[in-house]
């Protein structure tokens, strides 16, 4: 087991940097996740880490030792890739001992070790298959077992679950998520799906353009996001952004289309200083409901309706802005009715309009 | 195929009549330059027809010309002959191929030398390159005796001694298909996953290791096809020999379409010409049949 240590990390292809300068640190057996949109330098990163591709500036460590200059077999690292790269022409048994054979393990250690994993992953009756008669998530398995096999200090998965259908992911997430829970070692995972990202990891780093957004445990990133972008990457539905503008006196927010909200209490501090400027307001759908009689209800128009059996989602429009809310699913919601709406603005977020930075 | 047949719908009918147009004029060519020829050739086999004897006609004579055949001692050597470029070049060739296609799937930053180090002599006519052997292996101005000679020893017979004329042939005959080899062989290369080398780098195998647990055996079947072409084109060994030799000293390079050629061109015995080009035929159709049932036996399995 080891930490991952990325310190001021570049990589340019020629003249074109796609990594600027990140740094992160792993702690020694943390599960850490890397998300973003594709093209944000998230799987180059994690090739850098395996030594799969080279390291134009800074420095990588994993445990005590820096491995900029170390090839991938001595950086004591094991790699699940997005298609597995599983050997068609070797058996399942093969494939798991593959490491161990090339590393000169006697042959009956390596049948121990494989039939170990094999039955961590529930694949024992597969041994002798070949990977093209398996299924995906059987690959999966397979994937995982040859990288369990080695016990690396670090394990590091690339978008592995991204080929499977949406039930097995679920599934899969979960067998990751045990193989963590019983072996405790450090992970660093890369992946799109911001769900995979929030239900898997200790600590998420979201990346943008080759830069670091957020680096922080899922809930700080939901609750506090440093940016629109990390703010509307995280949470599904996606957050509210409404453009706003602070009141003279700094106690309302005026919203386009004459609607004038009053701030709580609790978020007036933070309007301080912010009179009469422009702001972004974000607001996650689920601090946007039906008013139960409350203080200052706003009248808003119902313009469509998404039930999902837990809940319904509805968009509806304030003033001339349109923000989908979160309900519950026997609110009786219907397309162009008007109804009394309440805004929890004591958790709304507020972000500087120009540079997307949480205000 | 079940035993109630389908009945076509007439969609379906018209369907078939279309694809049967189609592909008429591509059956009427084939029949007119491989099929008619085959049976003609299969025919005169069975005949009498020497050119030089025209009084003699063209009598059906049986089994006669397949007879001779079996006593003829130079068939049996020019037999013998292919059979030794077989063995020699087929390996070589892929051998050499595949080291060509292991060079040319490296990522160099400028490929076309390496394209065209590949290609030039695959597009060269056989001929050519026989005749540019020849030269290579002349005796007074050829490259290879300046460089026996540059070493300080006696210039040798590449041309004229049997043992190093059957070398100096399979030499040429090598360079010129290990490249058809190696293209072959890089297209298989090219359809290798990188993250299989990628998996197996972190797990720590080598270069080696590397070739022998996943090239190899994922380019089995790019191997087996350039094999088979090899062979069916090494049974028909005729151009560099030819340019080079012309099947001397003696008759000890000679090759069966050589042998074949002879008999028809030069000695005008067509009959007995045609019986050798059926016996060589016979020997392809079967190597080929055995190639692809080999292969067909083996599907999908690596």
């Amino acid at each position: 087991m080891a930490a991952i240590g990325i310190d001021t990390v570049v990589k340019a292809y020629g003249a074109t940097p796609v990594i600027h300068g990140i740094s992160l640190s792993v702690r020694d057996g943390e599960f850490a996740v890397l998300v973003g949109p594709s093209g944000c330098g998230k799987s180059t990163l994690l090739r850098m880490i395996a030594g799969l591709e080279s390291i134009t500036g800074g420095a990588i460590h994993i445990g005590e030792r820096v491995v900029n200059d170390l090839p991938p077999r001595d950086r004591d690292i094991a790699m699940v890739f997005q298609d597995y790269a599983l050997y068609p022409h070797k058996s399942v048994a093969e494939n798991i001992g593959f490491g161990l054979k090339m590393r000169g393990a006697d042959a009956v250690t390596i049948e121990k070790k494989v039939k170990e994993a094999a039955q961590i992953l529930q694949i024992g009756h597969l041994l002798d298959r070949k990977p093209g008669q398996l299924s995906g998530g059987q690959r999966q398995r397979v994937a995982m077992g040859r990288a369990i096999v080695r016990e690396p200090k670090v394990f590091l998965f690339d978008e592995p679950l991204s080929n499977l259908d949406a039930h097995l992911r679920g599934e899969m997430r979960a067998e990751i998520k045990k193989l963590h829970q019983r072996f405790g070692t450090t992970i660093l995972y890369v992946t799109h799906d911001q769900v995979e990202a929030m239900t898997l990891a200790d600590r998420i780093a979201i990346l943008r353009g080759g830069h670091l957004e957020q680096f922080d445990t899922p809930d700080t990133i939901y609750r506090q996001p440093v940016s629109t972008f990390v703010a509307g990457f995280v949470g599904s539905p996606a957050m509210n952004f409404i453009p706003a503008t602070i009141a003279a006196d700094g106690t309302a927010l005026d919203l386009p289309g004459g609607v004038r909200l009053a701030a709580p209490e609790a978020l007036r501090p933070r309007l301080t200083g912010l009179a009469r400027k422009p702001v972004t307001l974000g607001l996650r759908p689920e601090h946007i409901g039906l008013d139960a009689g409350g203080s200052a209800p706003l009248t808003a128009r119902v313009t469509l309706v998404e039930p999902l059996g837990a809940e319904t989602l509805a968009l509806v429009r304030i003033g001339t802005v349109e923000v989908t809310g979160r309900f519950p699913p026997d609110s009786g919601l219907k397309p162009g009715a008007d109804i009394a709406l309440s805004v929890q603005l004591q958790r709304a977020h507020i972000f500087d309009p120009e540079t997307g930075r949480a205000l | 195929m079940s035993t109630i047949r389908h009945r076509l719908t007439p969609l379906e009918k018209a369907d078939r009549r279309l694809g049967f147009a189609m592909l008429a004029p591509a059956f009427l060519l084939l029949s007119a330059v491989v099929l008619y020829p085959i049976i003609d050739l299969i025919r005169t086999s069975f005949t009498f027809l020497h050119l030089a004897q025209p009084w003699m006609g063209n009598p059906f004579v049986g089994f006669e010309n397949y007879a001779r055949a079996l006593g003829d001692g130079r068939f049996h050597e020019a037999v013998w002959h292919t059979v030794l470029y077989i063995v020699v070049t087929v390996p070589g060739a892929v051998v050499l191929g595949l080291g060509l296609a292991l060079l040319a799937n490296k990522p160099f930053t400028i490929k076309w030398p390496v394209r065209l180090g590949l290609l030039l002599p695959w597009a060269l006519p056989l001929v050519f390159s026989g005749m540019i052997f020849r030269w290579f292996f002349e005796y007074n101005q050829g490259i290879a005796n300046a460089i026996v000679r540059g070493l300080g020893f006696q210039p040798l017979n590449w041309l004229s001694d049997p043992n190093l004329a059957f070398f100096t042939i399979c030499l040429a005959i090598i360079w010129k298909s290990s490249s058809f080899v190696a293209l072959v062989l890089l297209a298989g290369l090219q359809t290798i996953p990188r993250s299989y080398y990628e998996a197996a780098e972190v797990d720590g195998a080598s270069d080696w290791q590397q070739f022998r647990e996943i090239t190899l055996p994922m380019l089995r079947p790019a191997i087996f096809v350039a094999l088979i072409f090899r062979t069916i084109t090494a049974i028909q060994t005729f151009d560099i020999p030819y340019a080079m030799t012309n099947g001397g000293p003696g008759n000890s390079t000679e090759t069966l379409a050589m042998y074949i050629h002879k008999t028809t061109v030069d000695f005008l015995d067509i009959g007995y010409g045609s019986a050798l080009a059926v016996l060589m035929f016979i020997v392809s159709a079967v190597i080929t049949t055995g190639y692809l049932k080999y292969t067909r036996r083996d599907p999908g399995r690596h």
